[in-house]
């Protein structure tokens, strides 16, 4: 299914200058400001602490930002939550389902609550298969899944969700090379349809494979924010150690830590 | 390497969060549990010293022999600080004189059945419930806990062998919460000492015992909770599970195997004791007056028409022999019920046997049963006061009647209406107290260490049973262990 | 929305392992007292009828009114007070009647059968005091800590529905998955003594009906108080930790404590002193009698059947003034010491009300009228019949048998053998047990203050997940 507002040049997600200082005085995101537009892959990459979760977390208004605004399609997501959330699906980096649940029963529950869709049996199947959960396992409970098929499984919540914009945090942490691979391919045809998919990770490798545009964070900051296109050809892993070692020789930040 | 396993499971232990609150809300509780213990102690002194001292004011007011009436007290019971037991639900005295024959009433709980409604607190109730829970709670995720944090098979990729791991487990946990524990144990004893309680060398041997059978228990719990986590492989499930059996063991079987017992024996109420005593002496004295009135009617034939006619002096006489016909009445009554009260004792020992052998299947019982055992305030409180007070009132009645014998008739007062004499009626009342010196005296019945041991050596036996059942049982289900 | 929540919990909860170990625990238990309290009470029934019949028999070949002394007066077992005890096997079962004087209830079933007092019985009060609230607890403690441990918490969230919607669906799902176990297996336990026919009227079943109610009132408040700690707290097992020490004061040792220390705030004198001081003063009226006894002079003489009744007559009005005195003498004592005992009994109480348990005991003890008042009302009750016994008396002989005065009579001559009593004309003892409305009256407050526990622990929780860390 295609995104109505592909051709549009409005950005799906969109960060103004974000900050988040926690009430224990650490500092997690400080000023950071980008845009993802549909059908366009935004990779976050940076080292634990550096803020990427903080930044997904108030793109779900799991928390408010002190400074600075999320917008889900121009809508802040601290001001109208609601709203917002109606439009993104997020992926977290261990999907945790209900593991007495069936693959189908957690299915229903989180596509219930997704919005104002009704959906199906067959919704869920559909998704199930596509992405790669063969139909013996959709009665399973999860209790019983290997961590990429909760992977997978967590994907096709979101995919029945059938929302505009995705939050993936870490997806691929922890899989091997080709449910990796695999999970990466979905990712592809959910841009194919005109999603804006925003990701954190560190993995430097995925980033490579899939990103549209990668950022690199680091105390709460955007050191580098390229196009993948400017990078195409250069070493990306050298390039994020440069970054990271000249940024980190500058003065003594006062953020230190991490979250 | 023995050494250090244990180190880690008392660092284990002593680290973790629960163990802060755990180890407050014990040493709380104990130390409020033996605070209000004494208080409520020393208000039973008080009461028994009180009560006494009405019964002898009482005593000395009473100016003939007959009439004289005496209370023997139940003597608190220092030692109810620890376990209470049937403290609280057996009478505080029994009337001794003549008629009645000896009942223990006015039970504390029955005067001030406020405290009835949610009882009392003392140290043993908390061994029972709160150590118990704590140990369960310490130990339910021993082994299948470490499992699932994966810190087992980094331990056994070591040159680590199943037993002595086990061995330091279960070692590591009991020190690791019996040292701490023992803490306001020790404060509790101060506490004690600084309030003064009247403690005797006998006294402080039954509490050292009394300390040493809750350690029994509470050992058991530590290694029963072990046990379940070698039994069980998720934490989460061996943790409902032996909360669920901590229910059974604590808080059910000890209820419903008396009660089941109640069922097997039928055994009467006193009440019905009584009143079949008293239908007995109906018939006793009605046989007794329509003696009397024969004898009454031969008299006034052998006076010439007439009981007035008699001189005082015959009169005396005849009152006497009245005296000891009535006196032996008295004594069959008491005889019959005296049989009755053997045959309830008897239904009622045997009831006892059974109860206690039913809720011995739970450890808790036989903790309890111990306890009270140890502290001297168990199921045969009861028969040991009645026994006591019995002789007592056989020494009293005996020197009651010597001395109103010597006094001659006081205190009684003869009406007499007849057809020929009208109405005349005669007291002999003096207003002379009673020289109360030689009377015997009511001494409590005191028990001997070994006496109050021998009951208690049964469950001593079968708490270590049950511990050894439970460590043999983790033993070789360890030894199989599936670890990955 | 808050259907498909509310669903959704339900079927976690029902499909959970944990429900299964802890709810078929728990029925067992529920059932089990009931079955108790049933068995229990036929035991003592059984005891109460040899009583009774022991009783009568007594009083059976007596020839004359006067030889009955006294009447011995039993409280009857009632089928509600074995399903919930109270203090009803702590206080004195028996009363002495002989027409007039103080009345005091003696043999307490625990001073009779002591082995019954170790443990005490298992009866509802117990069963939902300790094992229900520890239920509601299980089920409860990791509503929200739980979700956030597993992950599902920030996925639910992320979906566009807002917190209180979500915890509202929470709170709903688990009440319904509560509640409707429980009183399925209380239903059974219903059935369980019909079957065991055990006699209860219909008045005993809206009793039972209410107790049950106070029951799932008082699993509620600890549902709803898992729900909240659960929501101020973020690994399931501190959540349980916190919940099982309050669970252990709250059932265990807040109700036990609170009242030992309000004893000790109010002072009441001993019952042995006022015992005494009664007893003193009728020894001191008696010895003022004995005098004016010594001056009786019959004003018919000759007949000694009239001297009797004369004397009886001259003897009850004596009797009367004295009772009139000692009964202002009573009064004047017992009112400073009930005063006092009210005083300890109104403090205790409503400090051990800090916890719940003490609010569904004292309801569920009220209804069943086996509550603190269970001394007084039987007393009370035997007061009644002690006056209808009394009047008996007079009516039969001229004179209570409380006068206690030896009489022998002797007859000289022939005289036809005199008939036998019939002790059925003794008017007979009907126990009153207190009105549902008394009851219903002084249930009320607690089972008022069980339901605003729960409302503040459902705003608390409101409020606690409100500012939820999702991190």
């Amino acid at each position: 299914m295609k995104m109505e507002n592909e051709t549009t040049d409005r950005p799906m997600l969109e960060a103004v200058n974000l900050s988040k200082r926690y009430d224990d005085g650490v500092l997690a995101l400080d000023g950071v400001s980008f845009e993802v537009k549909p059908g366009e892959i935004f990779v976050m990459l940076g080292g634990n602490g550096a803020g990427k979760t903080t930044a997904l977390n108030i793109f779900l208004n799991f928390i408010d930002p002190t400074e600075g605004e999320a917008k889900i399609n121009g809508i802040m997501t601290h001001f109208d939550p609601l709203k917002a959330k109606e439009l993104v699906a997020f992926v977290s980096e261990n999907v945790m389902l209900y593991e007495n649940f069936t693959a189908m029963q957690n299915l229903d529950f989180f596509a219930s609550i997704g919005g104002k869709n009704v959906y199906g049996d067959k919704d869920y199947r559909d998704a199930l298969l596509r992405v790669g959960l063969l139909e013996e396992s959709h009665h399973k409970k999860l209790k019983n899944f290997s961590k990429g098929m909760r992977q997978k499984c967590g994907l096709a919540i979101a995919i029945v969700k059938d929302a505009p914009a995705i939050l993936l945090d870490e997806p691929t942490s922890g899989l091997d090379p080709q449910a990796g691979h695999e999970f990466i391919k979905l990712l592809d045809s959910l841009r194919g349809e005109g999603r804006a998919i925003l990701m954190s990770t560190h993995d430097i490798f995925r980033a490579r494979e899939i990103a549209d545009t990668i950022a690199i964070l680091n105390r709460g900051k955007i050191i580098m924010q390229k196009k993948a296109s400017e990078i195409a050809g250069r070493d990306l892993e050298d390039l994020y150690l440069q970054y990271m070692a000249g940024h980190n020789s500058e003065v003594e930040s006062p953020a230190i830590g991490g979250v | 390497m023995f050494s250090i396993l244990i180190i880690k499971e008392l660092r284990a232990i002593i680290y973790s969060p629960k163990f802060t609150v755990t180890f407050a809300v014990c040493a709380v509780l104990m130390l409020l549990s033996v605070y209000i213990g004494i208080n409520e102690y020393n208000r039973s002194v008080i009461q028994y010293r009180t009560a006494q001292e009405l019964a002898e004011q009482r005593m000395t007011e009473t100016t003939a022999w007959p009439n004289l009436i005496n209370k023997a007290q139940r003597e608190p019971n220092p030692l109810q600080i620890f376990a209470g037991g049937l403290n609280y639900d057996i009478g505080r005295w029994s009337l001794i004189n003549r008629e009645d024959s000896i009942k223990l009433q006015h039970t504390h709980y029955s005067d001030n059945p406020i405290y009835a409604v949610f009882r009392i607190i003392d140290f043993s109730f908390i061994v029972q419930f709160i150590l118990t829970l704590f140990a369960i709670l310490f130990t339910f995720d021993a082994v299948n806990g470490e499992r699932e944090k994966g810190t087992l098979q980094l331990v056994f990729s070591n040159p680590v062998s199943r037993a002595k791991y086990l061995l330091a487990k279960c070692a590591g946990s009991w020190l690791g919460l019996v040292i701490p524990i023992s803490i306001p144990v020790l404060l509790s004893l101060l506490l004690v000492v600084l309030f003064k309680v009247p403690l005797d060398g006998g006294d402080w041997i039954k509490i050292i015992s009394f300390l040493g059978l809750s350690l029994f228990l509470f050992s058991f719990f530590i290694v029963l909770g072990v046990f379940i986590s070698t039994l069980i492989r998720r934490s989460n499930i061996s943790f409902l599970t032996s909360l669920v059996i901590w229910v059974v063991l604590v808080l059910i079987i000890p209820r419903a195997g008396v009660l089941a017992a109640g069922q097997i024996v039928y055994v009467p109420r006193v009440a019905e004791i009584e009143g079949r005593r008293n239908a007995f002496a109906k018939d006793k004295w009605a046989q007794f007056e329509a003696k009397m009135e024969n004898t009454w009617i031969e008299r006034s034939a052998e006076s010439g028409g007439g009981c007035s006619s008699a001189s005082d002096e015959k009169l005396w006489q005849w009152m006497k022999e009245d005296d000891a016909a009535r006196k032996k009445v008295e004594i069959e009554i008491e005889d019959y019920y005296a049989k009755l009260k053997e045959d309830l004792r008897r239904r009622k020992a045997v009831r006892e046997r059974s109860a206690a052998a039913i809720s011995r299947i739970s450890p808790a019982s036989a903790y309890q049963l111990a306890a009270m055992s140890l502290t001297d305030t168990d199921v045969s409180l009861k028969t040991r006061y009645e026994d006591s007070m019995n002789s007592y009132r056989t020494l009293f009645n005996d020197y009651i009647d010597n001395k109103a014998e010597d006094a001659g008739p006081t205190g009684q007062i003869m009406i007499k209406v007849s057809s020929e004499d009208g109405f005349d009626m005669s007291s002999f009342d003096s207003d002379q107290s009673l020289d109360l010196s030689g009377l015997p005296r009511f001494r409590h019945p005191d028990r001997s260490f070994s006496e109050s041991f021998y009951p208690a050596i049964i469950d001593f036996g079968i708490l270590g049973i049950y511990t050894i059942l439970a460590f043999i049982g983790a033993f070789f289900r360890f030894l199989k262990y599936d670890i990955e | 929305m808050l259907r498909i929540l509310a669903k959704k919990e339900v079927r976690e909860i029902l499909g959970s392992m944990k429900f299964v170990i802890t709810f078929s625990a728990c029925a067992v238990l529920i059932l089990l007292s009931f079955y108790m309290g049933a068995e229990n009470y036929s035991l003592s029934r059984a005891q109460y009828e040899a009583v009774m019949a022991q009783n009568m028999e007594r009083l059976e070949g007596l020839t004359d009114w006067f030889s009955v002394r006294s009447q011995r007066v039993f409280l009857p077992p009632q089928p509600l007070a074995s399903l919930v005890n109270g203090v009803s096997n702590d206080i004195g079962r028996t009363i002495e009647v002989e027409g007039r004087g103080e009345l005091t209830a003696d043999d307490s079933r625990y001073n009779d059968d002591p082995i019954f007092a170790i443990f005490r019985f298992l009866d509802l009060d117990f069963i939902f005091g300790t094992i229900l609230s520890l239920f509601a607890i299980l089920l409860g403690y990791n509503t929200i800590s739980g979700e956030k441990e597993q992950g599902t918490l920030r996925l639910a969230l992320s979906n566009p529905i807002s917190r209180n919607l979500y915890i509202l669906g929470k709170l709903l799902g688990s009440g319904i998955a509560l509640v409707v176990p429980l009183v399925i297996a209380m239903l059974i336990g219903c059935l369980l003594l019909v079957i065991l026919q055990h006699p209860m009227s219909g008045e005993d079943w809206l009793r039972l009906a209410i107790i049950i109610i106070t029951g799932l009132f008082y699993a509620g408040v600890f549902l709803t108080l898992s729900l909240f700690i659960s929501s101020v707290t973020y690994r399931s097992s501190n959540s349980f930790l916190l919940l099982l020490s309050i669970w252990i004061f709250s059932a265990l040792i807040i109700p036990r404590a609170s009242v030992l220390l309000a004893g000790r705030a109010v002072d009441v004198p001993g019952i042995d002193e006022n015992i005494s001081q009664k007893a003193k003063y009728s020894s001191q009226l008696f010895k003022e009698e004995l005098a004016k006894i010594s001056q009786f002079q019959p004003a018919s003489s000759g007949d000694p059947e009239k001297m009797v009744n004369e004397f009886n007559r001259f003897m009850e009005d004596i009797a009367d003034e004295r009772e009139k005195k000692q009964n202002e003498f009573n009064a004047r004592i017992n009112e400073a010491r009930n005063n006092k005992l009210r005083r300890r009994e109104r403090l205790s109480f409503n400090l051990a009300r800090i916890s719940p348990s003490t609010s569904m005991t004292l309801a569920a003890t009220a209804m069943a009228g086996t509550s603190l008042d269970l001394k007084d009302h039987f007393v009370d009750e035997v007061s009644k019949y002690q006056k209808a016994f009394g009047d008996f008396m007079v009516n039969k002989t001229g004179s209570k048998p409380g006068d206690r005065m030896m009489m022998m009579k002797i007859k000289l001559g022939d005289e036809e053998e005199p008939e036998q009593i019939d002790p059925n004309e003794l008017p007979v003892f009907r126990y009153q047990s207190v009105s549902l409305a008394q009851s219903v009256k002084s249930s009320l407050p607690d089972l008022g203050l069980l339901a605003i526990y729960n409302l503040l622990f459902i705003a608390g929780s409101f409020r606690a997940f409100g500012r939820y860390d999702l991190r």
